[in-house]
């Protein structure tokens, strides 16, 4: 597989693009690592995977017209809406095996704006994955 | 009320799902959806249709 400049990510929030106003995206995907050691002879530690949490965690510009990301995402906030986000490393062409897409149903705990004098209003917005069917990756 | 496809046009600065704002498009959209996507400005419902939210708080 090539290497790759991130430069023509999508991201979609509750079906709408909000692609040219985000410019960061990281997946988190972790499992609590859950300690059954035992005593042994060498003493180290044995572990399980427990439960598995996954977020996505977006860098957006602060960006207030209608359709944009405060319209967006502070409703989903307030009203403890569940939504569907969608990411793929590149929006001019479909899903595909080398074009793959992560998406599932996530909510908004936490919504935090901000800004700060003479700098690009960005700030970053952490989706959850909130049910069994958790975040998975898509080639169709 | 389901199985009816409405006519929407993209009203607000982004796109909407894969449709570039001015196109208009057919779909049946999870209410809950259509009403926030009604709400922040996104799309706009044409052909006379009322939401859906809003027709089941009238029946």
């Amino acid at each position: 597989m090539p290497k790759r400049v991130a430069l023509k990510d999508s991201f979609m929030v509750d079906t709408s693009d909000l692609s040219n106003l985000a410019r960061a995206v990281n997946a988190d995907f972790s499992d609590e690592q859950v300690d059954v050691s035992g005593f042994s002879a060498t003493g180290v530690n044995e572990y399980l995977p427990g439960p598995r949490t996954q977020t996505v965690t977006v860098t957006f510009y602060g960006s207030y017209g209608a359709s944009e990301v405060h319209a967006v995402l502070y409703p989903l906030y307030k009203n403890r809406s569940t939504t569907v986000i969608k990411w793929r490393t590149d929006q001019t062409t479909p899903v595909s095996a080398t074009n793959p897409e992560l998406r599932g149903n996530a909510k908004l705990f936490s919504y935090g704006p901000g800004a700060t004098r003479g700098d690009v209003d960005t700030f970053d917005v952490t989706f959850t994955a909130f049910d069994a069917a958790g975040l998975d990756w898509f080639t169709t | 009320m389901t199985g009816n496809k409405t006519t929407y046009k993209v009203t607000g600065a982004v796109p909407f799902d894969v449709y570039q704002p001015g196109e208009t498009f057919e779909a049946e959209l999870d209410p809950e959806l259509e009403e926030r996507a009604l709400e922040r400005g996104s799309i706009e419902i044409v052909g006379g249709r009322t939401s859906k939210k809003k027709e089941e708080g009238n029946a």
